[in-house]
Parts: structure tokens; C-alpha cells; sequence
């Protein structure tokens, strides 16, 4: 293939073979950019918010003072000079004795705070190497004053928006953290304390066995409950964090606590689009954790709570958590498809109606996960199959399968395929051909959709293509189906696996092959 | 293998075929499973108060990557070669694993069987060998070193020992119409072993040019009867092969279909000069073994990449939007 030979005919060949080269150039380029991008992602998936302003409107320690501004413009290297100074002014007036001994403390601490959070890059590892933490603990003893608990809290916050060693240093400052989420607290206190939770918590789950052993599930949860937005906003942000798992100890103790179904539906309807997004995060880890969770769920308001947001939103914010909940809850429970949402209820035209709406999307993730929930809502029962079947999903569903990328083609796949299947087994491990729904499809063109997915290098994928083509040849009537999937370089598509690495791809492949294009095909 | 065996052996009744059907059920994900990385990612980008500073340009580059790119690899086996993304496969593929004859611009895999093809197909001295009992078809599988001593004894052996499908044919007929399905069986019954070689000799060099399996690179045709392909084909043919001379000679030949041996005569003068243009194959193909495909090359490859750049723009606008 990299030809010697001259004739115009192989040219093409030889420019392929020249782009090939001088791209790896580029993709060594582009490797780098993948790999930076990865951290940068990792770093975001900890979900960390670093707290920039006073989380009052009103904070006279804000106004009349130019320090209100963004940022500190400064090098790195004096910044943290600063830091440290600042820190030094802490410790001595912290262990001062005299009169001024409070008014000392409340200073140094607000300066260490608005350098930690006017900073562009804040300075979080010179305040830890100047010993800030202990200082910092020291400070949220009971017996500060609130302003100092507040200022301190902030502190705790944005260290704790730090990488994995810098979070872990606060360790000593947990409990402290926690005890003033109470209901004794000054409202802001305790909402800079959750804040700082949920940094903490999002970080690992290591961190975040820790604080559910500590104790900070439940006071998170009451300020949940708080009728100041942000608050309870703050709350429900770090108890998503708090409860993400993996490991669903936490989830499964949540939802445990009396009233807390009522609280979250209270919350699903309220006009503050942000709550409902926060507490619909909650919902998100409530239904992919802890299967008491689901039970109780499927069976409450909040699905159709879910679907009317699901139905009323544009924001892409609310939509994920959303459609992801509804996702989970589907796919956890045969409840949802079989009690719920039966054919011929209004909430399941609205349930098409919204997933058919985040097809149409824009967004890659809304797509995706539509097609997700969709194509469990077809592995439901024969009236499911039928509804969506002769809903506008499925131009839209062929669409996708032919153009959209990668990962959507094969949840569009999932869809098409699971409504052409009848939803029993059979004994000799068969579901039966729903005739009816597979001649359209085909015809409306998703053939090639399901070869293109054969030739993929994703083993998942080119199952998909491949149990999809046994379809069509088994069950298009008049034998036509070997004919049909040839059309479509089918044949080719599978042949391509008789030398894959993969066995069970090469028998799949080869059975096929062998029981459809043996020697009679055709005779 | 007990699946090979059971699909050999038992009668076509649609039962006992060991495939995974087709099972219409729920999927269901965990909290941390790749599935949602990107879903999880939006949300961190869309958050206010967000730990990392971003430019407008990461977070472009964020949105749009994928996700679940890391550790794709070739699986044609032997190949292992690393792949960026899914969709680079199928350039790699096209590019690594597709070796051509140019004489009859058949396309393999690998530059061991482009060799063992031509030795056999396209070398007189070869069948004259053959002729006086030599053992010259090799095995195809790298490392066996079998040889055997005709196509159908070395195709048995390749089903016994190295358990290739049944239908696999290393000298594909790309699905011969039934006309000339029903001649080949006629002959087959009718001649003894030496001569099957030369009616699949006399097929392939007959049915260089037919094509009547379609590509992914011809537009999509509607059905046909069986003569308006066959003389689509030989339209198709000239088009394909302007330029060689052995084509011309090859194609006027299809026309008649009689006397095998003439034409394998006629095809010595063009192999000398076939030979000499002969496609080598990169160094770095797979050891493993695969089998021809028709693709015809007349068309320009163009890689998906290029293809798909139209797509791309549209899926750049979807990630500028703000929410």
C-alpha cells in the first residue's frame, strides 16, 4: 500500500498515506491538548466553588472599601509573601492577651480571607505552609464571634478549593465545621460552614466517609429546609457532594430522614430555578445509589414534579440533573414504565413530549441522555414500543443514528432496536420481531445507521450493529433481509471481524456470515 | 469450538444458532460511570463559582471533547495500533489494513496474503507447479507453514485446523449473480479437483471488474435485474480501469467465457508487466490473516475525517451556545 508504483490510480494512496504522516504532528499536538484537557476536567469533576463574595448582599465589611474589588493583581511570589505575613499576624494576635485581642484577630483574618478570595490564582498553599490551619481551627472554636466564625468559615472554604493534599489538611477543622451548621447559628455562619462541606466532600470518598461519620448529614439536610434561597441553595449543593458516593451509605441514610421526600418535592416546585437544580442533583444521587431511595420515589410526586420540569424548562443547568433523575428511575425500576407511566396516562405524553424536546436539543449531553431514558422506556411493554413508534421520535431517532457522534448513535440504536423487539423472551432466548415496526424502520433508511456502528472499533457498538442486522435477516418478511443488509455493505461490515482479536465478535460475525451469505445465498 | 461445530452441523431451523439476540432491556448506570462524564462535566461548567479558572477557549475544548477516548486500540488482530478517537478507526483501517493488487486490484489485508494472492492467481509458473504436484497453496495463517496441494484441500484445512468459518473463501466471488452461481456448481459437478482451480482462476480473471457488490463509495443504486447490472458492470469496469492494459485485454475477455486456459495464457504477457507494477505493501501491516475485499479504488479514498468535517461546524455551534 505504500506504493512504488507510479500510475495515477494509486496516487490517492500515497496522499493518504502522506496526510497519515504529517499528522502525527498534529496529533501529537493534540494528544498533549487531550491530556491537559484531562486534568483540567479531573480538577472540575471535584466540584469545587470557590466563594469570591460575601454571601450577604449588605456585608458593611464590603462596602467603602476599594479591597471590594476583584482582583488582587499581584505576583504570585509577592502574594504570597503577603500570605504568610498575614498569617503571622493571626498567630500573634491570636495568642495576644490585650484588650484589642478580638478587633486583632477579626482583622488579620478578614485580610487572610480577602486574599484568599480576590486573588485571581488564591494563595491557598503559602497559607497552608504558614500554618494557617491550626490558626483557622482555633477560630471556629465556640466562643468566636460570628464575625470571626464567618470570616474563618470563608477561609476553611477556599482552601477547601484546593487540590486533594490542600483539602486534606483541613481535616482538624471537620467537626467544627459541622457543629456550627446547627440551628443555633447565625444563619450565614452556618451557610459558610456548609459551603466549606461541600468542598471538602467533593473532594474524594474518602473525605466524605469521614464527614458522614462525623455527623454532617443530618444538620445539612435541616438547612436544606432554610427559607433563605442561598442557604438552603448552599445546603443542597454540599449535601449532593456529600452524598455522590460511590458507595451509597450516605444516600441510603438520607433518605431515612423523615419528611425528606416532602422537602424535596416542596423544593422541585419552587420558582428559584437554582434550588430546583441543587436539589434535583440531590434527587440525581438519591435514585442512582440507594435502591429504598428509588422505591420510594417512583412511588411519590416527584416524578411528576420531574416531568413537568422536564417539560416546562429550557435551562440546560436544570434539564441534565432532571432528565438524568428521570433516567435512573426508569432504569432502576420496572415500576416507573409499568405503573406509572402507562400509555394512555397524560404524564406519558408529557414524558415523550420533554424527551423528544432534548432530541431536538442542541446540547451533546441532553441528546445522549434523552436517547438513554428513551430507549429504557422502550424496553417496556408492547404499548410503549407502539407509542414512541408512531411518535415524531423516530425520523429523529434514524436521523441520529446516521449523523450524530459516536455516542449518541449508539443510544439511538438502543431506541431503535429495543422497539422493534417484543418485550418477553422467549425459551430459546429470543424475543419476537415486532414486524410491524421493523419494515418502517428499515425502509425509513436506519440500515446503514447499524452497519456503520458494525464497523466500529467500540466492541459495544458493533455488537449493537451486529444484533440488529440478525434482525433484520431473520425477521424481514420474505427472506429479504440478507438482501437488504448486503445492500448496505453489511456483508463487508462483518466480514471485517473474521480476523478481529476478539472471539466472541469473530463468532458472532462468523455465525451470521455462515447462516445468512452460505453457500445457497441467492441459489 | 462448540458454537462452529453446532452451526455446521445442525440443519438451518432458526433454532439452536448461538447468537445473542436481540434482548430489549433496561440499562442502567452507576453515579461514576463514564456514561455520564460529560453530563457531570456540564454541570461543573455551567456552575457559578467554579474553583477552576477557565478561558472561553478551555471551555470550548471541554465541552467538545470526548470523553471516552482513552485506551482505543485496533482490534483486527496483530494490529494493536493506537487510536485517538472512534471515529479515526475507520482511516486506520483503511489505510493499514488494505493492501492492493495491481493487476486486478483486488485489496487485502496484509501484504502476505496480497503475495500469496498474486503467487496464485497471477502466476503461471505457480499453477505450473501445482500441475505437477507440488504443494504450493500455503497456509494462510502466519507462522503454520502448512502447505497444501490444492485451494479446496488448503480451504479444509484452514476449517479444520484453524477453525475459519465455512463460507469463508479466500478467492472471493463477491456474490456472483445467480446465473453464474448455478454455471460454477454445473462445473463443478462435472470437472475433477485440478480443474476447479481453473474455473476460480477463470472466474476471478473473468470477474475482475464485475462488481456486484456494492461500496461504500459508489452512490447508493436501486435493485436491478441481473442483465442491467452485468452490463452496469462492465461499464463500471471500463471506467474503473482506464489507464492498464492488462484490464483492457481482461475486459474484453469477459465477454467470452469459454477456454480457461487461453486466457490464463494471455494473462502471462500482462502478468510480466503486471508484475512489475507491483503494489507493495507497508511494513508495518498486521501478521494475522484476512481476506480479500472488492473495494474498487478507481474512487478517490477520501478519510472520514474530511468527510465529516461539514459535520463538525454544525456540532461547533452547539457548544458556543450559552444556556
Amino acid at each position: 500500500m505504500a506504493s512504488e508504483d507510479t500510475s495515477p490510480s494509486h496516487s490517492h494512496h500515497r496522499d493518504s498515506i502522506k496526510s497519515s504522516v504529517t499528522n502525527t504532528a498534529a496529533n501529537k499536538r493534540r494528544q498533549q491538548a487531550i491530556s491537559i484537557g484531562k486534568e483540567r476536567r479531573e480538577a472540575l469533576i471535584r466540584a469545587k466553588r470557590l466563594c469570591r463574595d460575601s454571601i450577604f448582599e449588605d456585608d458593611k465589611n464590603e462596602k467603602g472599601l476599594d479591597e471590594g474589588e476583584m482582583v488582587i493583581d499581584e505576583e504570585q511570589s509577592v502574594l504570597n509573601a503577603r500570605t504568610a505575613q498575614t498569617v503571622q499576624e493571626l498567630k500573634s494576635s491570636l495568642s495576644y492577651q490585650g484588650k484589642d485581642a478580638t478587633r486583632k484577630t477579626t482583622e488579620a483574618l478578614r485580610a487572610l480571607r480577602k486574599l484568599l478570595s480576590k486573588s485571581e490564582v488564591p494563595p491557598i498553599e503559602a497559607a497552608i505552609q504558614g500554618g494557617a490551619v491550626p490558626l483557622l481551627v482555633q477560630c471556629l472554636s465556640f466562643g468566636s464571634t460570628d464575625e470571626q466564625l464567618l470570616e474563618a468559615a470563608w477561609c476553611v472554604t477556599n482552601i477547601a478549593a484546593g487540590g486533594p493534599e490542600e483539602t486534606k489538611s483541613l481535616l482538624p477543622a471537620l467537626p467544627f465545621l459541622i457543629a456550627h451548621l446547627g440551628e443555633k447559628s447565625s444563619v450565614h455562619v452556618a451557610e459558610q460552614c456548609a459551603w466549606a462541606l461541600g468542598n471538602v466532600a467533593g473532594e474524594d470518598m474518602e473525605l466524605r466517609s469521614i464527614l458522614f461519620a462525623q455527623g454532617a448529614l443530618l444538620p445539612l439536610t435541616r438547612l436544606m429546609l432554610s427559607n433563605r434561597g442561598s442557604t438552603a441553595r448552599t445546603a443542597a449543593w454540599a449535601l449532593s457532594n456529600l452524598i455522590k458516593g460511590p458507595d451509597p451509605m450516605a444516600a441510603n441514610e438520607l433518605i431515612r430522614i423523615e419528611a425528606i421526600t416532602d422537602t424535596i418535592i416542596k423544593h422541585l416546585k419552587t420558582a428559584d430555578e437554582e434550588l430546583v437544580t441543587e436539589v434535583t442533583w440531590v434527587v440525581v444521587y438519591l435514585s442512582a445509589l440507594s435502591d429504598k431511595a428509588i422505591s420510594i420515589l417512583v412511588r411519590s410526586d416527584v416524578v411528576p414534579v420531574l416531568v413537568n420540569r422536564l417539560v416546562g424548562s429550557e435551562s440546560l443547568q436544570l434539564l441534565i440533573p432532571v432528565l438524568r433523575s428521570l433516567g435512573n428511575l426508569v432504569a432502576a425500576d420496572a415500576y416507573i414504565t409499568h405503573s406509572v407511566l402507562i400509555v394512555g396516562n397524560d404524564i406519558t405524553g408529557h414524558v415523550l413530549y420533554g424527551l423528544i424536546k432534548c432530541l431536538k436539543s442542541e446540547h451533546r449531553v441532553l441528546k445522549k441522555e434523552a436517547l438513554w431514558v428513551l430507549s429504557n422506556i422502550a424496553a417496556g411493554t408492547l404499548e410503549h414500543k407502539a407509542l414512541i413508534f408512531s411518535s415524531e421520535a423516530v425520523p429523529l431517532l434514524i436521523d441520529l443514528l446516521s449523523a450524530a457522534p459516536f455516542e449518541i448513535r449508539k443510544e439511538a440504536a438502543y431506541t431503535l432496536g429495543n422497539i422493534c423487539v417484543g418485550p418477553t423472551k422467549g425459551s430459546d432466548n429470543k424475543c419476537d420481531i415486532i414486524v410491524a415496526h421493523l419494515v418502517p424502520l428499515v425502509k425509513g433508511g436506519c440500515l446503514p445507521g447499524f452497519v456503520n456502528l458494525v464497523r466500529s472499533a467500540d466492541l459495544e457498538s458493533a455488537r449493537v450493529g451486529l444484533k440488529f442486522l440478525e434482525l433484520v435477516m431473520r425477521g424481514y418478511p420474505n427472506g429479504e433481509g440478507p438482501k437488504l443488509v448486503e445492500r448496505e455493505d453489511g456483508i463487508d461490515a462483518m466480514e471485517r471481524f473474521q480476523f478481529h482479536e476478539n472471539q466472541e465478535m469473530r463468532n458472532m460475525a462468523n455465525t451470521l456470515v455462515d447462516k445468512y451469505f452460505g453457500a445457497d445465498y441467492g441459489v | 469450538m462448540d458454537s462452529m461445530d453446532a452451526s455446521l452441523a445442525s440443519p438451518d431451523l432458526g433454532l439452536g444458532l448461538d447468537f445473542p439476540f436481540w434482548v430489549a432491556s433496561r440499562r442502567r448506570f452507576k453515579p461514576d460511570d463514564p456514561f455520564f462524564a460529560s453530563g457531570n462535566l456540564e454541570r461543573e461548567l455551567l456552575a457559578k463559582h467554579v474553583a477552576l479558572d477557565l478561558t472561553e477557549d478551555e471551555r470550548y475544548q471541554l465541552q467538545r471533547m470526548e470523553i471516552a477516548d482513552a485506551n482505543l486500540f485496533c482490534p483486527i488482530a496483530g494490529c494493536g495500533a493506537r487510536l485517538e478517537c472512534l471515529e479515526e478507526f475507520e482511516d486506520h483501517y483503511n489505510t493499514r489494513h488494505i493492501a492492493s493488487c495491481s493487476v486486478c486490484y483486488r485489496v487485502y489485508p496484509t501484504s502476505r496474503l496480497l503475495s500469496i494472492h498474486i503467487s496464485e492467481v497471477h502466476d503461471s509458473f505457480f499453477q505450473a507447479k501445482v500441475a505437477r504436484g507440488f504443494p504450493m497453496y500455503e497456509c494462510l495463517v502466519e507462522g503454520c507453514g502448512a502447505k497444501l496441494k490444492s485451494y479446496k484441500s488448503r480451504q479444509r484445512h484452514l476449517i479444520d485446523k484453524h477453525r475459519f468459518p465455512s463460507s469463508f473463501e479466500f478467492y472471493k466471488k463477491a456474490h456472483p449473480s445467480k446465473h453464474q452461481r448455478q454455471k460454477l456448481q454445473r462445473k463443478a459437478y462435472k470437472s475433477s479437483d485440478a480443474k476447479d482451480h481453473e474455473s476460480f482462476m477463470d472466474l476471478d480473471g473473468k470477474k475482475e471488474s464485475k462488481q456486484t457488490h456494492p461500496n461504500h463509495y459508489r452512490p447508493k443504486q436501486e435493485s436491478k435485474t441481473e442483465t442491467e447490472r452485468e452490463s452496469e458492470m462492465e461499464v463500471e469496469a471500463k471506467l474503473d480501469h482506464p489507464e492498464t492494459t492488462e484490464t483492457k485485454v481482461e475486459t474484453k475477455s469477459e465477454t467470452k467465457k469459454e477456454k480457461p486456459t487461453t486466457e490464463t495464457e494471455m494473462e502471462v504477457e500482462d502478468i510480466v508487466s503486471g508484475i512489475s507494477k507491483l503494489s507493495t505493501v507497508d511494513a508495518s501491516s498486521p501478521s494475522s490473516v484476512s481476506f480479500g475485499h472488492r473495494h474498487s479504488r478507481g474512487f478517490a479514498f477520501v478519510p472520514r475525517s474530511v468527510r465529516n468535517q461539514n459535520q463538525n461546524q454544525n456540532y461547533k455551534k452547539e457548544a458556543t451556545r450559552k444556556p
